[in-house]
């Protein structure tokens, strides 16, 4: 390859590569994910993060900090204790493709310093190189089998920009080992080599080192039998002229196999220049993935480490998300964005997965909501093509449970749980609240109207039957004999009395609404939601009606059915 | 005695001192507790589908069933939620077959044998008085100690199976196992306010204040809850509140103190 041309595509890609981290970086300061970031400028921002970690370096937290680079970042603790196949996968990439880049990709730079001696064909390089290689291979093959297990029936969070890594790192790696295999196969590369080393040799014994190459080293010469003589011949000057600087190339034992295979095409291979393009394809390939390390999925090589670092920096059960200043909460939070790779582990422990399941809503799992949090961060979520997504962000956030699992397991250490109450605030000031909220908004009677307004042929029989069955039976409330014992032990209405923020009817109203036959008018009802269910009504009832019961039902209803003719936002 | 532990969503990450004196107090009295991953009990979505409410609810008692164990939970709440979706079960046989058929899919069953039990009727009722008596080290003589029962621990009676609905007497017995004096407030059976807290901010905070006062003029030093939803409002409420407030002490923290053990180890 012309040097003009490596150095500027290397010069391009590392720009791009720069520009790319700049961009991403600078998200951490743009992003506004939380009520308490809303008003930060990006000044303050930036002087909270500066002081945060001025402060969390110069005091104890530092061997916090040290620690998590040692188990958390280096030998990946966390993913250890929760994914031990996954772990494993994980360590053979990062150590694989670690010493590749720093013993192969930069042996211009770093070979003689790092590694004394260094020769792409000398033990143990060659081997090495080989070993590295196959470890990324083997180890990306395990993360997609793990990947591949893991796969519910949900919606997939994962991104193309996954794949696309998978994709160029799979690229790289196969033309590496084929590179290599041609060149341990090519007759036109034995002969430029032997030129060089062995150029002084007389013809004879030229021929008898190719014999040697063929039989022993994988040369495609296609003279596989040769006299033992020649053999000896060859071997004398081979000790002489090559073994100092070249190992055998068994020693390569990915690429070898490889070039046995690859033996009869060879002379096809030479003829068509195979080693010059497969340089290209490999050498371009590793230039688009440092051109797309910040557009990609891999970003999170670097963001990944740094949020296991920042989030050690807290002391035990307080994560910095919840100690720090707005401003380093604000970017600890959009960094979680960049650090999160999706790998489901959250997903798989949380509370209301079976809910999820159950509603058919992904948006109540950790991973979905880490990407609706994102996508609201940046306003595409309020963009009318992603109602169904808003929606369903809004009501996975109202059932989290807060219970801690995603944060307790998450392998980059998030603070998921400050998250979820960031974008609960986020949600809310949008306009998507907890349907308590959103039912708020109007009067029952107005709720009522506008259900009229919207009378359409549907009929909602089935809905009642199968979701609110004691409300839509009217014998279990047509015993309800007005008594108000349960409007008397009622202790919402109790202390209604003289609150301006007391409940519009009694639970022996909404009883009495659907005797008449007038369910709707109940729906949007403050008695409805504000009922704290504690069954007070019901267990006082001489007519044995399960008032609280119905009530559930009633908001259930509401939910269904109100939902369905509100605008998807509430004006904020 | 062995029991699947039920601990809900709320204690293990903001009420962690339930569950370690939780378990502090059964080891020991002889009670072994296993630890499965459980589910959400399906109480915040009884808002939004009955169906979701009772399948994620049915799914921790086939867990539990699949471990040949009985369920218990210290939370009121939790307890509650189990104990509807098994009545809404019985009661609807198409429902069953879509609960059993969405258990299936994990290839779980229930097939209705476990119990749910909560932490103070296996403490009244399984393990007796007399025993919890007996393993008291250290009485907490003269402590005055409101109880505050948690409305799903006791309504609806029919479902809660715990006492008399109307004059409950175990929490109180409970209490004076440990040695401590439980006093009479006329507001020891209503609600504590959570559930109220999203929709009526103001109307739920009215409720809680309305039963601290209550505790406090009826001469109660500490009010003792079993229910993490209860414990957390009343120390929430009181939390840079500049009225009068008392000590909250879950019945677990107060028994252990009772039995010697240390502070620490109930999350004191």
């Amino acid at each position: 390859m012309s040097p003009a041309i490596f150095q500027t595509a290397l010069y391009l890609s590392l720009a791009l590569c720069a520009l790319g981290l700049v961009w991403r970086v600078s998200a951490w300061f743009r992003l506004r994910i939380g009520p308490d970031a809303q008003a930060l400028t990006l000044f303050e921002r930036l002087a909270a993060v500066s002081r945060g970690t001025a402060s969390a370096l110069v005091s104890r937290s530092v061997f916090r900090v040290l620690a998590a680079l040692v188990f958390d970042v280096l030998l990946q603790y966390r993913l250890f204790v929760q994914a031990k196949l996954r772990w494993f996968a994980h360590l053979l990439i990062v150590a694989g493709f670690t010493l590749l880049l720093l013993m192969h990709a930069l042996a211009a730079l770093l070979g003689d310093a790092l590694f004394p001696g260094y020769q792409p064909t000398l033990a143990p390089y060659l081997f090495l190189r080989n070993l590295c290689g196959a470890m990324v291979f083997v180890g990306a093959a395990l993360l997609l089998y793990a990947r591949g297990r893991q796969q519910t029936d949900l919606a997939q969070t994962r991104r193309l920009s996954g794949a696309a890594f998978m994709a160029l790192l799979g690229l790289v790696l196969a033309s590496g080992f084929l590179l290599e295999a041609h060149k341990i196969a090519s007759p036109q590369a034995f002969d430029r080599m032997a030129q060089q080393f062995a150029g002084t040799a007389d013809s004879a014994a030229l021929q008898a080192l190719r014999a040697l190459w063929a039989s022993e080293f994988g040369v495609a010469f296609g003279d596989p039998n040769p006299a033992p003589d020649r053999l000896e011949q060859g071997r004398e000057l081979h000790r002489n002229a090559c073994a100092s600087c070249h190992s055998v190339p068994s020693s390569a034992f990915v690429s070898y196999p490889l070039a046995r295979v690859l033996g009869p095409a060879s002379g096809l291979l030479d003829a068509g220049h195979a080693e010059i393009w497969l340089l290209y394809v490999h050498l371009f390939a590793c230039f688009l993935g440092l051109a797309s390390l910040p557009f990609t999925r891999f970003f999170h090589v670097l963001a990944g480490p740094l949020s296991l670092l920042v989030n050690s920096a807290a002391p035990e059960r307080a994560l910095p998300a919840r100690s720090a200043s707005p401003g380093s909460r604000a970017a600890c939070r959009a960094l979680a964005l960049d650090a999160c790779v999706r790998c489901g582990i959250c997903d798989a422990h949380c509370s209301v997965a079976p809910l999820a399941r159950y509603l058919g809503n992904p948006g109540l799992l950790p991973a979905h909501k880490l990407l609706a949090t994102g996508a609201l961060a940046s306003g595409r979520l309020l963009r009318p093509d992603h109602e169904n997504q808003a929606l369903q962000a809004a009501e996975g956030a109202f059932l989290c449970t807060d219970c801690g699992r995603c944060t307790s397991v998450c392998p980059v250490g998030l603070d998921l749980e400050d998250l979820w109450q960031a974008g609960r605030g986020d949600l809310a000031a949008a306009g998507l609240p907890a349907p308590a909220q959103w039912v708020q908004a109007r009067t029952a009677v107005a709720w009522a109207d506008s259900l009229e307004a919207e009378a359409g042929p549907q009929s909602y029989s089935d809905l009642y039957a199968a979701s609110a069955p004691l409300s839509a039976d009217r014998s279990s409330f047509s015993r309800c004999v007005q008594c108000q014992t349960c409007t008397n032990v009622c202790p919402v209405v109790a202390h209604s009395m003289g609150s301006e923020h007391g409940v519009d009817l009694t639970p022996q109203k909404v009883m009495n609404l659907l005797r008449l036959g007038l369910r709707e008018l109940t729906l949007g009802s403050r008695m409805v939601w504000d009922c704290a269910s504690c069954y007070q009504c019901q267990e006082h009832c001489p007519e044995s009606v399960r008032v609280a019961d119905i009530m559930c039902e009633l908001r259930a209803l509401a939910v269904r059915r109100l939902g369905a003719v509100r605008p998807t936002r509430e004006a904020a | 005695m062995k029991y699947a532990l039920f601990l809900g969503c709320k204690i293990p990450s903001q009420l962690p001192a339930y569950e370690a004196s939780t378990r502090a107090v059964l080891a020991q009295l002889g009670v072994s507790l296993v630890d499965l991953e459980f589910s959400c009990c399906g109480y915040p979505a009884r808002t939004i589908s009955r169906d979701a409410f009772v399948l994620s609810a049915v799914r921790n008692l086939a867990l539990a069933e699949r471990a040949g164990l009985d369920l218990l939970t210290p939370c009121s709440c939790c307890s509650g939620s189990l104990r509807h979706a098994i009545r809404f079960l019985q009661e609807d046989e198409q429902l069953r077959a879509r609960a059993a058929q969405a258990l299936a899919r994990e290839e779980l069953v229930w097939s209705g044998k476990t119990r749910v039990e909560h932490l103070l009727t296996l403490l009244a009722r399984r393990l007796g008085t007399d025993r919890i008596a007996a393993a008291v080290r250290s009485p907490q003589t003269g402590l005055r100690v409101a109880a505050q029962y948690g409305c799903h621990t006791l309504r609806p009676s029919n479902l809660a199976h715990c006492d008399n609905p109307m004059a409950p007497t175990l929490f109180e017995t409970l209490i004076r196992a440990t040695g401590a004096s439980p006093i009479d407030w006329p507001r020891r059976l209503d609600c504590c306010g959570d559930p109220l807290h999203q929709a009526n901010a103001p109307l739920s905070d009215s409720m809680t204040q309305a039963k601290i006062a209550d505790a406090l003029a009826s001469g109660a030093e500490v009010m003792c809850t079993a229910c993490p939803h209860c414990q957390l409002r009343l120390a929430a409420l009181q939390s840079g509140s500049p009225g009068p407030a008392i000590r909250t002490l879950l019945y677990t923290q107060l028994l252990g103190l009772a039995m010697g053990l240390p502070a620490k180890s109930l999350g004191l």
